[in-house]
């Protein structure tokens, strides 16, 4: 077990710098000049020259690299070029917005989506089948950003109950956070919904068919214990489409983030692509990778504790 | 069935928690002004920050020597009055006594000069004080601003937002939190940066009638459709909105204000024909003049919400001359004739920059190209690139902010080098720079008719091809009145007041 987490860990490092490196080097090229988005068209020539120095873009860029390379790898992205505050202390103020609204999608998101694959799956073809497969159909249909409006139109406008805009602290209020990021992360995990139920419906009826299932029910498990069986056995599946919709929440979140106008990641993302903040950009990346490879990290654990071939492979 | 029942409970439970609380969010009480910017303030120094959609954030904290107007006059702020020198090279500028920053430093003429020339240095602030010789103090509360030419728009442009003062102590330190004398303080507890600012009314503040709203919240909005359900939920009571939205704010009983704030069209840079011969002769610009319809393209792309026009004055301000809307009335046959009358029957070859911002313009421009045979290569480019980038090139679609201050206008859109006019021409053509003489020389009534006959001559040259000049719109609660002021994207709280 720890040689497997020792080559899971590795290959997370890997992953890390690969996009590290590359990252930076795109950066580097699709902005030509920053300090044209950073002070403005009424900047004399002096005035960006001295930015120019100031920020280290004079130099060669591998001597760049290596600068903020050697930097981030002990966990100092730097200060952003705009406003020249830390890139950590900006990420780590944004950050907790962007985990709230994606892991309570998440958690919606296993919810129902296990719930609904569930009682699909353990009853093909039936009415409750049918009608899981129309929800999910249904909800597979809609566009993510349309079901937000509609969330905004029905529960913020017209009832009230959640607000239209904006972020709550959970140290402010924890029912103001809990409304906050409702909205955001219903309709962030409406996909996710969909995918996970549809592939634990088909896993559980896969598993259904399997030997040791009639084997467990002739030796008189009750419905609730073949169910766990039947649980583990399909879980892997369900598990991995979890880590999955995680990661793609958090680039999701971009567009929710904007609609419902939440100081996320994502509106950070967006304020300094706009004016070629590539520190902040830079940091954000590094971040997300980190992860994306904590997040595959846990999943690979925790499918090699359900099921130990996996580690032997 | 029992732990069913205990997880339907607890997400009931859930549920009443979350709606029982609900009245919360109801809207505050009239005191408080709660407005949906478009863009997060670009910085707390002055020196540093946008005029564009700052006025809000930065009329809060900070006053200015000079405000403008939305008639484009000039009201005294800190400077209580100000005066020329008989050769306009030299302004005296009485200050405003008594008045403290917030973080106990005294305002006086020491503290404006400080100032001064904080903002002179500065990258964004400087383009008011290009010609500015020296700031000097007369007395403690006298300063003395030398320029290096006559300078018409200086003052104007100290209006528009380039003025604001803060603490002398602080100058250096304004990016991290700002230091004024304005009307409120932000409160750095209840704000979250990039999201939501909070602003406490300041109880001696010197001129705390101007600013009746006991609390403020700014809440920068990126999104359109957000800021209008954020106003829809009550969560906002000023809006920087989208004119599409105008018949559902008028069935709600909000009050609407608009005003011009930018001008459409292409902006012609070879005006001497030195890349694209054709562009030299003012035939084919005309022909570019009647060969769009304004009309269309505003309702089209702008909702509506703008003006048809051929001018880059403000319409309905000084050195707009009405008379010459009709000048370019769409002709497409017209054009067509013009263009053969230059020898261009069949067109001819141009290359243009693109940007993503600009995409919405581009098929217009394709339609009435193809419709000439001129034939057009775009080069892609993000939005920075094509601030560089544009005016290299012949012509270019282009979304120009307007002043209201004809003497500016003659200025930003013409004769001095912005991004968009790297290389002012009108002193190749004779005529032209001899009308703008006459008018750089003129003062008060006699200035702006010769400013109105430099806009005459520029619309008959077919200097730009202008299709309409864009409204901003703003919505607020019935109880509350915006007036919106050409030159800023978004007014000054000083703008923003009870009905």
């Amino acid at each position: 077990m720890i040689a497997f987490i020792a080559k899971r860990l590795a290959a997370g490092v890997v992953l890390l710098v690969a996009v590290s490196v590359g990252t930076f080097f795109l950066a580097h090229t699709a902005i030509t000049d920053p300090t044209v988005g950073l002070l403005g068209t009424t900047a004399t020539e002096a005035q960006r020259e001295a930015l120019t120095i100031k920020l280290g873009l004079d130099r060669p860029l591998i001597v760049q690299f290596w600068d903020w390379f050697s930097h981030a790898a002990i966990g100092d992205f730097g200060t952003s070029w705009r406003n020249f505050q830390s890139v950590n202390d900006q990420i780590a103020i944004k950050l907790p917005v962007t985990l709230s609204v994606v892991s309570f999608a998440t958690l919606l998101t296993a919810f129902f989506g296990i719930t609904l694959g569930m009682i699909a799956g353990l009853n093909p073809n039936s009415m409750l089948d049918r009608m899981s497969k129309g929800i999910t159909v249904v909800l597979f249909a809609l566009p993510g950003f349309w079901v937000s409006l509609v969330l905004v139109i029905w529960f913020a406008v017209n009832l009230r109950w959640f607000p239209a805009v904006g972020y709550v602290q959970p140290t402010q209020s924890i029912t103001g956070w809990l409304r906050s990021i409702t909205l955001p992360a219903v309709s962030l995990s409406l996909m996710g919904i969909v995918v996970v139920a549809e592939q634990l419906r088909n896993e559980v009826i896969a598993v259904n068919k399997q030997d040791f299932v009639r084997t467990l029910r002739s030796r008189g498990l009750s419905q609730g214990q073949v169910i766990i069986h039947i649980l583990r056995n399909a879980c892997p599946a369900a598990l991995t489409m979890l880590a999955i919709m995680f990661v793609s929440l958090l680039s999701g979140a971009i567009v929710v983030e904007a609609i419902f106008s939440l100081p996320g990641i994502g509106q950070l993302i967006n304020s300094s692509s706009q004016i070629g903040d590539i520190p902040v950009l830079l940091g954000i990346t590094v971040v997300s990778v980190i992860f994306v490879v904590i997040v595959n990290f846990l999943l690979d654990i925790a499918l090699g504790w359900i099921n130990p071939k996996v580690r032997v492979k | 069935m029992s732990k069913t029942i205990t997880t339907v409970a607890a997400i009931s439970a859930v549920a009443m928690a979350l709606t029982v609380s609900a009245p919360a969010l109801a809207q505050d009480g009239p005191g408080e002004l709660k407005i949906g910017n478009f863009l997060d303030v670009t910085s707390w120094d002055p020196a540093l920050a946008d005029i564009g959609f700052d006025g809000p954030y930065l009329s809060a904290v900070y006053d200015p020597l000079i405000a403008l107007e939305p008639d484009g006059s000039l009201t005294p702020v800190l400077a209580t009055s100000w005066e020329y020198s008989d050769d306009r090279t030299s302004i005296t500028m009485d200050l405003r006594q008594g008045v403290t920053f917030h973080d106990g430093a005294v305002f006086d003429a020491e503290a404006a000069v400080a100032n001064l020339e904080h903002l002179k240095a500065g990258a964004r602030s400087n383009e008011a004080y290009v010609n500015v010789w020296e700031f000097k103090v007369v007395d403690e509360d006298t300063i003395q601003i030398d320029l290096t030419q006559r300078d018409d728009t200086i003052l104007y442009l100290m209006g528009l937002g380039r003025s604001y003062m803060a603490s002398p102590d602080k100058l250096d330190t304004l990016t991290e939190a700002p230091a004024g004398s304005g009307p409120y303080l932000l409160d750095t507890d209840r704000s979250v940066p990039g999201s939501e600012y909070h602003f406490n009314k300041v109880a001696d503040h010197w001129d705390s009638e101007t600013y009746p709203f006991e609390d403020i919240a700014i809440y920068p909005i990126l999104d359109a459709t957000a800021r209008h359900n954020a106003m829809l939920s009550g969560q906002i009571n000023v809006n920087f909105a989208d004119a599409e939205n105008i018949p559902q704010a008028e069935q709600m009983g909000w009050n609407i204000s608009s005003r011009v704030s930018g001008w459409v069209g292409l902006q012609f840079v070879d005006h001497t024909g030195q890349f694209v011969e054709a562009l030299a002769d003012v035939r084919v610009r005309q022909a570019l003049n009647y060969a769009f319809n304004g009309g269309a393209i505003l309702n089209a792309i702008g909702a509506g919400a703008g003006v048809v026009t051929n001018q880059v004055f403000p319409v309905g301000t000084p050195g707009y001359d009405a008379s010459l809307n009709d000048m370019y009335a769409y002709n497409l046959d017209k054009a067509r004739e013009l263009l053969a009358e230059a020898g261009y029957a069949d067109g001819f070859a141009v290359t243009m920059p693109m940007s993503p911002i600009f995409a919405q313009w581009q098929p217009a421009v394709v339609q009435v190209f193809n419709e000439l045979g001129i034939e057009v290569t775009w080069d892609d480019m993000q939005m920075m690139d094509y601030q560089i980038n544009a005016p290299k090139y012949p012509l270019f679609i282009s979304f120009i902010a307007m002043d209201n201050d004809p003497a500016a206008t003659l200025a930003r859109q013409l004769t001095s080098e912005q991004w968009y006019n790297l290389n002012p021409e009108y002193g190749e053509f004779p005529e032209l720079a001899d009308l703008v003489a006459s008018a750089k020389e003129a003062t008060g009534e006699d200035q702006v008719a010769a400013i109105t006959e430099v806009n005459r001559q520029l619309t008959e040259m077919a200097w730009w091809s202008v299709w309409y000049q864009a409204e901003n719109t703003y919505f607020s609660t019935p109880e509350i009145e915006v007036q919106p002021v050409t030159g800023m994207m978004f007014p000054l709280l000083r703008h923003i007041q009870p009905k």
